[in-house]
């Protein structure tokens, strides 16, 4: 078996009992890492309706199968769980250091159930593994606790992932962080962690994934092609010299900018918060990710000093900035290095507070509620505040630590309105007024609204562009414009879909694979057998990522989601206030029927959206058949 | 007349500079102007002429003009 370390480790927090699980290949052909992996392992091992704070809660930190390969690009891992912010599948994935790491030690996953009975980190130093106390890293900050954890072990190159006291008090948009760079921040799943009194997660490896590869020579030479394609393919090349940051002024001169909780499209100070803004005021260096050649991770001055916790993406410049109607570039900085110290998502946290500052704005919250802060879009030091008040789960921020869904059921009156959210979790900082693949993928996404499920409808508009050309190993060679719906456009999605959750199998970054950026499919491919020395067709590769979303849509099914949960808030279907698209909307009608549509191609049934049987055989999920027949 | 090129459009720019100054004698097709710099048109989806959004393939720009030309954006 190559290309893997066929071993998971099984961390037992209640009893402290600590196995080794050895994978077989056939398992392995099916469930090859990430999502699949942490997929397979949720729906078999968590009791359905279990509380996502209670110590049965399943916890898994899942490799995907090229994490830690010499190949850019591929160097991310899973967590999952049950959500505690949709109640559903919970995953997030963050690159950086730590996955890799993990590899090198030999070790594909982490399983940790039960609860310590008192704050523990766990070291993990190769195949020695140990629980230790963590008492004295309790309440403290994520900067100091890796100094800590570093000190303590006696090794500065140990990677460090954890929560940060926003996840020990349960904030349900609560986040991961390793290196303090790269998050796990959707889901909550950093409030799962401190549900169990689990700090934190030290790793040291002296592995090379190389060791593992069926033909090393070749995915090394895969490695370093696309290592010199960066500098000479003009997505990647652009994602290194500007990192995300870049697509806030082109996203406002198209009416696609979130701004003041998805009134408006387009931003009046964008000047005060683009590339050349971030550029000049606060950026200091560029980053990267293990053995990744495209660096587009930020690091930035904040109060006039260098950040220990890497600057914001474009994802919080827009949360934090234009959608709360703020134009100052070193209050959003501010913002994310609160948001990293205390561990939050800064997405759901950003979304949140402009859902509490359109409440305000409307009398549903006062200035008693908000124990004087004058919470209206624009007031960048109330926002200060109420990150940190989140953070400790203090006044207003006990309220919106819950995330706008729950808070919104709270506060009553117009709020649920105000609250942008699917299935719990808060809308990223794309509007699908102007992209519709992207509300498609808000609305079905089984970790409620996110953005990373396709390669979003802007990059297949033009029959010519680089981007729908790059698509066409895949099937996609048709140019679609990016507000249609429809059996066309629902093919596109699909097929995107099943492509990106692949990515979530392997470990590749959405910044990596084409068509978003400039790895071929081809060599994704390539790099996948040389690796394993399976010779999988694209087909048999696209089979492995829509395997994990249906084991993700079943465990949401056992929850009980059916297809009305895959829905938009209600303001999408209204028109834009400004912008390049005033007055667009979502058409409510077509959705719907691309919903059917989609659904058919799928396999799953239209009136319920759960996988039918029939589909589970054909993945080769048969013993999966008996979720929905007991649904 | 004044030219930006976002997102990945910079990549195609002279000396990849996302700015550059242009003198024009008179009206000219800005396609004309994108084909010289070597920008091709296909992966132009956003053009805005002094600030109002307009179409790369039919519009006419003068030499005190400002013009911002985008690459389709992703997310991300």
């Amino acid at each position: 078996m190559y290309g893997t370390t066929a071993k998971i480790l099984r961390v037992d927090l209640t009893t402290g009992n600590i196995e080794t699980q050895t994978l077989s290949e056939d398992f392995y052909r099916l469930y090859p890492g990430g999502k699949a992996l942490a997929g397979y392992i949720l729906l078999t091992e968590l009791p359905p309706r279990t509380d996502p704070f209670a110590p049965e809660n399943v916890l898994v930190f899942a490799n995907g199968l090229l994490t830690g390969a010499p190949v850019s690009t591929a160097t991310r891992y899973v967590v999952s769980a049950r959500s505690p912010l949709t109640g559903g599948y919970g995953e997030s994935e963050a690159g950086g250091f730590w996955g890799p790491e993990l590899k090198m030690a030999g070790w594909e996953a982490i399983v940790v159930k039960g609860k310590a009975p008192t704050p523990v980190y766990l070291w993990v130093n190769g195949d020695q593994v140990e629980i230790r106390p963590a008492g004295h890293l309790w309440g403290r900050f994520t900067a100091e606790v890796q100094e800590e954890i570093r000190r303590e072990l006696g090794d500065d190159k140990i990677r460090v992932l954890q929560i940060g006291p926003a996840g020990e008090k349960r904030v349900r948009f609560a986040g991961i962080t390793n290196d303090l760079r790269h998050f796990n921040g959707r889901n909550g799943l950093g409030a799962v962690m401190g549900s169990k009194n689990l700090r934190a997660i030290a790793v040291r490896g002296n592995q090379r994934y190389q060791s593992l590869a069926y033909d090393a020579k070749t995915l090394m030479g895969i490695g370093g092609k696309l290592a010199k394609m960066v500098k000479e393919n003009p997505l990647s090349w652009d994602l290194q010299q500007r990192g995300t940051p870049g697509l806030v002024e082109p996203l406002n001169t198209g009416g696609i900018l979130p701004t003041r909780n998805f009134l408006q499209g387009a931003f009046e100070n964008v000047d005060e918060v683009k590339w050349e803004a971030y550029e000049r005021e606060i950026f200091t260096a560029s980053r990267t990710c293990y053995a990744c050649a495209v660096r587009c991770k930020r690091e930035v001055k904040v109060d006039g000093r260098e950040s220990p916790y890497g600057g914001p993406e474009y994802e919080t410049v827009g949360a934090f900035g234009p959608n709360c109607g703020i134009s100052d570039i070193h209050a959003i900085a501010k913002a994310n290095e609160l948001c990293n110290a205390y561990m939050l998502d800064s997405i759901s946290c950003g979304a949140t507070i402009a859902f509490a500052m359109e409440c305000f704005e409307h009398g549903l919250l006062t200035l008693a509620d908000t124990g004087g802060l004058d919470l209206r879009f624009g007031n960048a030091e109330a926002m200060l505040k109420v990150i940190e008040l989140i953070g400790r789960r203090e006044g207003i921020g006990d309220l919106l630590a819950e995330g706008s869904k729950r808070a919104a059921e709270k506060i009553g009156g117009d709020a649920p309105y105000f609250a942008m959210q699917v299935k719990g979790q808060e809308l990223a900082m794309h509007e699908p007024r102007g992209k519709y693949n992207v509300g498609i993928g808000y609305a079905v996404s089984e970790i409620g609204a996110d953005h990373l499920v396709v390669a979003h409808d802007t990059a297949f508009a033009r029959p010519e562009a680089i981007q729908l050309k790059a698509a066409a190993p895949l099937g996609i060679t048709q140019a679609l414009p990016p507000r249609s719906l429809g059996e066309e456009k629902m093919e596109m999605f699909y097929i995107l879909e099943k492509w990106n959750s692949l990515e979530k199998v392997t470990g590749f970054c959405f910044f990596g694979p084409a068509p978003r950026s400039f790895i071929p499919p081809e060599d994704v491919l390539l790099s996948i057998n040389a690796a394993t020395g399976w010779n999988l067709t694209m087909e048999e590769a696209l089979t492995i990522g829509e395997r994990a979303t249906n084991l993700a849509r079943l465990f949401n099914a056992r929850e009980g989601f059916t297809r009305k949960d895959d829905t938009l808030p209600e303001r999408l279907f209204t028109g834009l206030q400004n912008g390049a698209l005033q007055g667009q909307a979502m058409p409510r009608d077509e959705f719907e029927q691309a919903l059917t549509i989609l659904y058919q191609k799928k396999g799953w049934d239209p009136q319920t959206g759960l996988p039918t049987a029939e589909k589970l055989r054909q993945l080769g999920l048969d013993w999966a058949v008996s979720v929905i027949s007991e649904q | 007349m004044k030219l930006y090129a976002g997102g990945h459009l910079t990549f195609y720019m002279p000396g990849r500079k996302h700015s550059l100054e242009i003198s024009l004698r008179e009206p000219t097709p800005l396609r004309e102007i994108l084909a010289q710099l070597g920008i091709p048109l296909p992966e132009v989806a956003l053009t805005a002429l002094n600030g109002e959004l307009v179409e790369a393939e039919t519009a006419i720009v003068r030499d005190e003009d400002q013009v911002k030309v985008f690459s389709a954006v992703n997310g991300g």
